[in-house]
């Protein structure tokens, strides 16, 4: 993979760990917020999702989530630090596609930034999806 | 002066084109756009947008040689 923003197939329970420890070396984190987007069994003409593969225009995207961390950081002077990762390939129903942390100082500049972050991502990550049946 | 640019399509896009990349003449994005649909009819179902090295473009703008554009359908990460 070109870049830490991406990772192939599903963000596993093992990476979710991992990314979690992180901020560990951070004693002045306080507050850490946490979402994990995980693929959802949509039913569509009587046929339900089993997967969805993922596909990026990587080198954009590693570009913009880079300018979604500025835009965040800057917005949430508490923020200490910005994690996201995102899926591609094949992810299943019920595995989890997208992860984002944010650590601040204080609970309502993490829970907030790390919702702010959200929204960035779904608007600007260059990332689209095939639904598997 | 018309360039020679790369175009790269993404999501929809490659269905509709039935390819990832190629070569394009344009001296433009709107001309460059013109040729797209006209030779691709099916890229008219999808509202794209398209990205200029590495930048999604908010307007029209010139091209020069060897520049990258990318065909982006509406996003869908997450």
């Amino acid at each position: 993979m070109k870049n830490r923003y991406l990772v192939r197939g599903p963000i596993t329970p093992i990476l979710i760990s991992e990314l979690m420890t992180l901020g560990n070396d951070d004693a002045g984190a306080g507050a850490v917020s946490i979402f994990i987007g995980k693929v959802r069994d949509d039913a569509t003409d009587g046929k339900r999702v089993t997967a969805i593969e993922y596909s990026a225009y990587e080198e954009m995207a590693a570009k913009e989530a880079e300018e979604v961390i500025k835009t965040v950081r800057s917005a949430f002077s508490d923020v200490r630090s910005v994690i996201m990762v995102h899926s591609l390939g094949v992810v299943k129903a019920g595995e989890a596609s997208l992860f984002i942390m944010v650590t601040s100082g204080h609970r309502d500049h993490a829970t907030r930034a790390c919702r702010h972050a959200l929204e960035m991502v779904k608007e600007r990550l260059p990332v689209w999806k095939k639904e598997i049946f | 002066m018309a360039a020679e640019v790369r175009v790269l399509y993404f999501g929809e896009a490659q269905e509709a084109t039935g390819r990832s990349e190629e070569e394009f003449t344009a001296r433009d994005t709107a001309s460059l756009r013109n040729q797209l649909i006209s030779r691709y009819p099916d890229l008219n179902r999808i509202p794209f947008r398209m990205a200029l090295n590495r930048t999604l473009l908010k307007g029209d703008s010139e091209l020069k040689k060897n520049d990258i554009i990318a065909i982006l359908p509406p996003f869908q990460g997450g």
